[in-house]
């Protein structure tokens, strides 16, 4: 491979001013320029000397950067000529610096209110708060702390959160049940409320990966953050793809590691195996959502009295105990008949194997038919014996003979009958020949069998497999019995070996026959028939219908717990769950783990997963989380990649400093969200103004190395909250159940965004015109475009309608005074002479109409550039 | 890598040059949009003409349109793809690909097993169809599409079809979005992406199915981790009130004439604040945004508004639900809308698990007069050979009967017929077969990736190349699948 792309990530070409090029390439930049990048970049790779990783790596570590140990290192000491305010500012201008670069001025006192408000609240200053500031009665730094302690912090920043938590209110596509998740909301307002009380980062990581073990004493709601993990698409219940879902968030998410790419090979760059994946594979596996998931307290004091609260948990038990005995019932009736029809499957199961694979379809079957799960079970079950066969010449001792019956059956020459014959008596006679020290080649039962009863065909070959397995079934059972009636613990095994072998084919562990109950809707695959899907799907139904709506019903969060048997993961041969091939431990994944390899001894391991994200040690997670922050406030990570910190994504612009936040963040700062805002945003980096000047464009045009402060679009949402705050109708409640039209109806919904209803399955176009990402999969930074349906919905939407005669109408008096208002609620500034002479002269061409006109005046102003840019 | 140009190629490579463009924008989209677009994108002659197969992570910058115009790989046959969604599945044995032995079998098993599909199936179930050869070419086409067969010797019948699974939702997702179950983008969306679209008033990739949703719903045109910008349009085309056909197409409370002067009003403030603030390409691009979108109300409208169409034109469509969508999809396409989808309505019409004959035939003559007269216009007007028409179900049916009647069939992946008209294709030819009973594709078989590569192919793109960086890798429509059928190329 000589692609140019990797050869920054290898060569460190980041080092001149103009350089971090190619791989920092941000939003967009043409190709051209990229082209003409790269072409210095080769050059660079060689010329450069390594600035990419905070330090050189120590023996034995690892090579990339990002899977170093952080370590702190010293704040340059520069003379910043008083430029600087905290140790930010020494890294920025040393890079600077070297450059020939000089920061910009510290912005006006407004422009500062205005970039804070947004910044921490999602929400504009009103006009006497910027007055504040601008005289100085507030400082700067109290501003900041004012902001910090503000409730609407938690849902600016929560809504960031979602982005990376791939947050919806809806399961996406799924067949049989609702697609609603009633309870989503709780993890929204898990994240809103953690955000303000400023948890520490760490215990917000445990608590939505384990708050199932956790002690949360005193955080009883803490257990909605699991959220995290069960708000995932459903992909139609398939179970590996919602596995490999959660793999997605927890390890692209939390730590930068694109981990699924190792679903079916090892990871083409990164030093992830696939085994690795596995391992996660069966954490999550071992772990299912409980039927009837644990209350979350309102917050609101319940005034619901005992009598009908003892009323709806007996209605509740009653419906989940039926669901309940009803999948026990059809998981022993199938375990019952799989056993009895073992002919009929193996006869199926055969003959599929000459057709094309089934593996994945849904197959629908008459009352009575046989199960497609079995089936499949049985054909897998098959090919392994072929394999082996054919590869390693086994002759094993119970289905050599049905193999080389079945192959008889193909081999259409001779009349089965003759050819079955002659073979059946070669093992008979095999069998007498070392009858008395040396085990017999086959198994003798079953030998015995085909010899009483010559088959004439494949058909009767399986009905002889039946009868014997079935009998030695019954004696088995026969003797639990006995072992019952006399008080004795239940037998082991059968003596006789060739018994125990026969026993062994129904009560193997991973024995075709031997299904695996299933609580979830993995329960479906026990019920291929729609009677018995009908009868299931009601039960289900009613226990739902309970759970959500039943009188005096609480929310509930929406956990995971261990299940009561561990699941072995084993690799899956091209990620195909039907080729199961070596087995792996549940384990941390290579590229985190300090030391030699231990598997999870607790339960399912995800709390020992969880704490092992959630720890200093961890070479990822402060640098990812201190880079998704630095984002926010700057429009650029200082990764710019920031759900990938692989080999292929972008190295840091400013790896000291990258390092020494994400240091400072777990020790100084002991994980504290809050403390990392306040430095960044008491920076000079921060406080710099945004305007251009050529001298420093023409050096570093992206502004990689913060020579200015970006100037930022809003986003959707706080494009959307502020104009409810410009109309001064922004309805402040904190939290509750999803707002079901706020993107769809034709009217307006006075909460803030952050609460409007999400459909994964049919996202609001309103939403994905705007750029909020598709909650397919977790987001890490938002595509900004800008096309003509956002402007069409600012332009002619009715709720535009409505927000501009309500900022209208706070507006009175003169027409230049109305105008200077307007300016003032939204820009923050008075307008010129020129503006004011396009406003009085538009509001003239409306004659009597003016207040038609004053309302399309604001129109006009929550539309403009000015309210969608922050300087 | 090494077969990837080295250099990006530059707009003035031929196919599609700036001037062409221009010229293309003045005869036939006849609309002041691009113009627009170019001066707004600024760095166009700059721009990546080439969507880069590694890194690109955004395919430009914020300032910038989406949906700028851009040249694929190589010269390209077509420029628009129109997809007919017969969603549901047709049944191949009615339609395109006779069978007479499963006629002389009728009602008796089939001498093989029957493949395993969704449902039990039983005996043979010849077609109650008749089929007569059609054209230069002589290939057979059965009474239900009578009038689309005198293009026959235009059409390439692919008979070889072949999917992974027998049910909707994934076979939907492979035809879509060549992935059966994870999210991707899908076709059109990959192909705004990597060409953008010739209308700017208009959006790149106009989807139109009357009456509601098919089954997996927004899914099947979605952008997935590709920009918004890329996502289908809905259109209910069953609305026929062209100013409620799109979404904030017109408002309710200005004037045109007043609404231009809010907007003047709003482009001098806009235009303030930009001088105010130099070197920052995403103000004028916003600022350019609502002018855009205020041609886009007259122009949009427009495009939907069939009733400029003259009386011939509505007869040769014929006056019927499909009739208007054909016509609709044809003012789009000569409005340079880069993809249009045509479904045959909410949910899952061809799926006549029981009573074939008579759904088949009624489905079928809703679609054939539309389809043979849209094909008769596009080449009237110069647009067939720039227009690759894509027409097939998710999948297609069993030649047995699905049980216990003997009136309907299973869903069946293992062998299918989709057909390709204009744009490059061969005309006239029938490639691949299936079985003597039409149940599996056994010669040149045609996967759905193979198809996707084809066509993309025939839009001037190596489908290995086209691709889109997201969470680590770098995704392609055909994924790791997919191979170019040559014999399908004019």
């Amino acid at each position: 491979m000589t692609t140019l792309p990797e050869s920054p990530a290898k060569g460190q070409g980041v080092g001149a001013a103009t350089g971090n090029d190619l791989a920092h390439r941000r939003a967009g930049e043409s190709v051209k320029t990229v082209a003409a990048m790269n072409v210095r970049c080769l050059l660079l790779v060689v010329a450069v000397p390594p600035l990419l990783a905070a330090r050189p790596a120590e023996a034995g570590e690892p090579d990339h950067w990002a899977l170093r140990p952080v370590s702190r290192p010293s704040v340059p000491s520069v003379d910043t000529r008083g430029w600087a305010r905290n140790p930010i500012d020494a890294f920025i201008w040393r890079r600077l610096n070297e450059a020939g670069l000089t920061p910009s001025p510290q912005a006006d006192a407004t422009t500062l209110a205005r970039r804070a408000h947004f910044d921490v609240l999602g929400l504009p200053p009103t006009p006497d708060r910027v007055l504040q500031t601008d005289r100085l009665s507030e400082p700067y730094e109290r501003l900041v702390q004012r902001l910090l302690s503000n409730p609407h912090h938690g849902e600016r920043w929560a809504r960031h959160w979602l982005d990376v938590a791939r947050y919806a209110d809806t399961k996406g596509y799924v067949f049989f049940e609702s697609r609603d998740f009633p309870w989503a909301w709780t993890y929204r307002d898990y994240v809103v409320r953690s955000l303000n009380a400023d948890l520490p980062y760490d215990q917000f990581v445990l608590d939505q990966l384990a708050a199932d073990q956790l002690d949360l004493d005193g955080r009883p709601n803490a257990q909605a953050a699991m959220g995290f993990l069960t708000l995932s698409p459903r992909f139609m219940n398939n179970t590996h793809d919602q596995i490999d879902d959660q793999i997605d968030v927890v390890t692209r998410g939390l730590m930068g590691l694109t981990v699924t790419c190792a679903r079916c090979h090892d990871h083409k760059y990164d030093p992830i195996p696939q085994a690795d994946y596995y391992s996660l594979y069966g954490v999550f596996r071992s772990s299912s959502e409980p039927l009837v998931p644990p209350v979350v307290a309102s917050g609101v004091a319940t005034s619901q009295d005992d009598q009908s609260q003892k009323a709806y948990r007996s209605e509740l038990t009653k419906r989940s105990e039926a669901l309940h005995a009803f999948i026990v019932k059809a998981h022993t009736d199938m375990l019952v008949s799989s056993r009895r029809r073992v002919g009929e499957y193996l006869l199926q199961a055969q003959r599929t194997l000459a057709q094309p694979p089934t593996d994945d379809f849904m197959l629908l079957v008459e009352a009575g038919g046989l199960n497609p799960t079995v089936v499949l079970r049985w054909r897998v079950h098959l090919e392994k014996l072929e394999q082996a066969a054919v590869v390693e010449g086994a002759v094993d001792r119970v289905w050599h003979p049905w193999q080389q019956l079945a192959a008889l059956e193909l081999a259409d020459s001779t009349p089965f009958a003759d050819a079955a014959r002659d073979v059946i008596q070669k093992w008979v006679a095999a069998q007498g020949e070392d009858r008395t020290d040396t085990p017999s080649p086959l198994n003798s039962l079953l030998i015995n069998a085909l010899k009483t009863t010559p088959p004439r065909s494949l058909e009767d070959v399986s009905r002889l497999y039946s009868k014997v397995l079935n009998d030695v079934e019954t004696a088995w059972q026969a003797s639990l019995d006995e072992a019952t009636k006399a008080s004795q613990p239940p037998p082991l095994k059968f003596a006789d070996n060739d018994r125990e072998e026969l026993r062994q084919v129904f009560h193997a562990p991973g024995a075709p026959a031997n299904i695996p109950r299933v609580f979830g809707w993995g329960a479906l695959a026990l019920l291929p028939d729609r009677p018995a899907q009908g009868v299931y799907k009601k039960l289900r139904k009613a226990l739902e219908d309970w759970l959500i709506s039943g009188k005096g019903a609480p929310a509930r969060a929406m956990t995971l717990e261990d299940n009561p048997e561990m699941y072995a993961p084993r690799i899956f041969q091209r990620g195909n769950p039907n080729r199961p091939a070596e087995s792996v431990p549940r384990q941390l994944p290579g590229a985190i783990r300090r030391g030699p390899p231990r598997p999870f001894v607790t339960g399912s391991g995800r709390l020992e997963l969880a704490r092992a994200i959630a720890s200093r040690d961890n070479p990822l997670t402060a640098r990812v989380i201190v880079n998704r922050i630095w984002l926010h406030h700057f429009g650029q990570g200082l990764v710019a990649t920031p759900s990938d910190f692989g080999t292929r994504g972008a190295p840091p612009t400013h790896p000291r400093l990258l390092d020494y936040l994400a240091d400072w963040f777990t020790s100084d700062a002991n994980w504290s969200l809050k403390r990392l805002h306040r430095l960044i945003l008491t920076s000079a980096t921060y406080r710099q103004t945004s305007d251009h000047r050529a001298a420093a464009h023409a050096v570093d045009p992206r502004n990689h190395l913060l020579w200015r402060m970006n100037r930022r679009r809003l986003g959707f949402e706080a494009m959307r909250d502020a104009q409810l705050s410009y109309a001064d109708i922004l309805d402040e409640t904190l939290g509750g159940k999803p707002r079901p039209a706020m993107f769809t109806g034709k009217t307006l919904d006075a909460r803030r965004s952050i609460y409007g209803r999400i459909d994964r399955m049919n996202p609001a176009a309103l939403l994905r015109t705007f750029d909020v990402p598709s909650p397919q999969a977790s987001c890490g930074r938002r595509d900004e475009t800008t096309v003509a349906p956002q402007a069409l919905h600012l332009m002619n939407h009715q709720s535009l309608q409505i927000l501009a005669g309500r900022l209208a109408s706070r507006t009175s008096g003169s027409s230049s005074s109305r105008t200077s208002q307007l300016f003032q609620l939204l820009f923050h500034r008075q307008p010129d002479a020129s503006e004011a002479r396009a406003v009085s002269d538009f509001v003239a061409s409306f004659g009597d109409e003016s207040g038609k006109g004053w309302t399309a005046v604001a129109h006009a102003l929550l539309m403009s550039n000015e309210s969608q840019f922050i300087d | 890598m090494s077969s990837f140009p080295s250099t990006p190629a530059p707009l003035d490579r031929p196919g599609l040059s700036r001037r062409e463009l221009l010229e293309r924008s003045g005869s036939r989209l006849g609309i002041i949009g691009l113009a627009g677009v170019l001066a707004q994108a600024g760095e166009l002659g700059a721009a990546p003409t080439t969507p880069e197969p590694t890194n690109l992570t955004r395919p430009r910058s914020p300032g910038t349109h989406p949906l700028a115009p851009r040249a694929p790989h190589f010269t390209p046959r077509a420029t628009s793809v129109v997809h007919l969604f017969m969603n549901g599945g047709p049944s191949q044995v009615d339609t395109f690909d006779p069978k007479p032995e499963l006629t002389r079998q009728h009602g008796k098993p089939l001498p093989t097993r029957n493949l395993r599909t969704e449902r039990k199936t039983g005996a043979a179930m010849g077609s109650p169809f008749r089929f007569r050869p059609h054209g230069d070419s002589g290939l057979p086409v059965s009474e239900l599409f009578e009038q689309t067969a005198r293009h026959i010797d235009d059409m390439c019948i692919i008979r070889s079809m072949q999917a992974d699974v027998p049910n909707h939702e994934p076979s939907l997702m492979l035809m879509n979005c060549g992935d059966a179950r994870l999210p991707r983008p899908s076709m059109g969306s990959w192909l705004t992406y990597g060409l953008g679209s010739e209308n700017q008033d208009l959006p790149g990739f106009i989807v139109l199915c009357p009456g509601g949703y098919p089954i997996f719903e927004t899914r099947n045109w979605r952008s997935a981790f590709l920009p918004g910008a890329y996502q289908g349009t809905h259109i209910d085309t069953k609305q026929t009130n062209v100013k409620k056909l799109i979404a904030n197409i017109n408002n309710s409370h200005l004037a045109p004439e007043l609404q231009r002067r809010q907007m003047d009003l709003l482009g001098t403030l806009n235009r303030r604040h930009r001088d105010r603030r130099p070197g920052d390409d995403r103000l004028e691009a916003r600022l350019q945004s609502f002018e855009l979108a205020f041609r886009m109300q007259t122009a949009a409208t427009d495009a939907f508004d069939i009733s400029q169409e003259p009386k011939h034109i509505h007869s040769l469509y014929g006056d019927s639900l499909h009739g208007r969508q054909m016509m609709i999809t044809r003012r789009l396409i000569e409005r340079g809308v880069r993809c249009v989808q045509v479904w045959t309505g909410a949910s899952q019409p061809w799926d006549n698990h029981s009573n074939l004959k008579k759904s088949h035939a009624d489905l079928a003559r809703s679609w054939d007069q539309p389809i043979a007269g849209f094909l008769t216009d596009l080449k009237q007007r110069g647009l067939f050979e720039s227009t690759l028409t894509l027409w097939g179900g998710e999948f297609g049916r069993t030649p047995v009967a699905e049980l216990p009647a003997l009136n309907g069939r299973d869903h069946n992946h293992y062998g299918f017929t989709c057909w390709l008209a204009g744009g490059g294709v061969r005309g006239g030819i029938a490639h691949g077969t299936t079985d003597e009973f039409g149940f599996r594709a056994v010669d040149d078989v045609v996967h759905v990736h193979d198809l996707h590569a084809t066509m993309l192919h025939l839009l001037g793109f190596d489908h290995e190349k086209l691709t889109y960086r997201f969470a680590g890798r770098d995704f392609r429509l055909t994924d790791v699948h997919g191979e170019v059928v040559e014999a399908l190329l004019a």
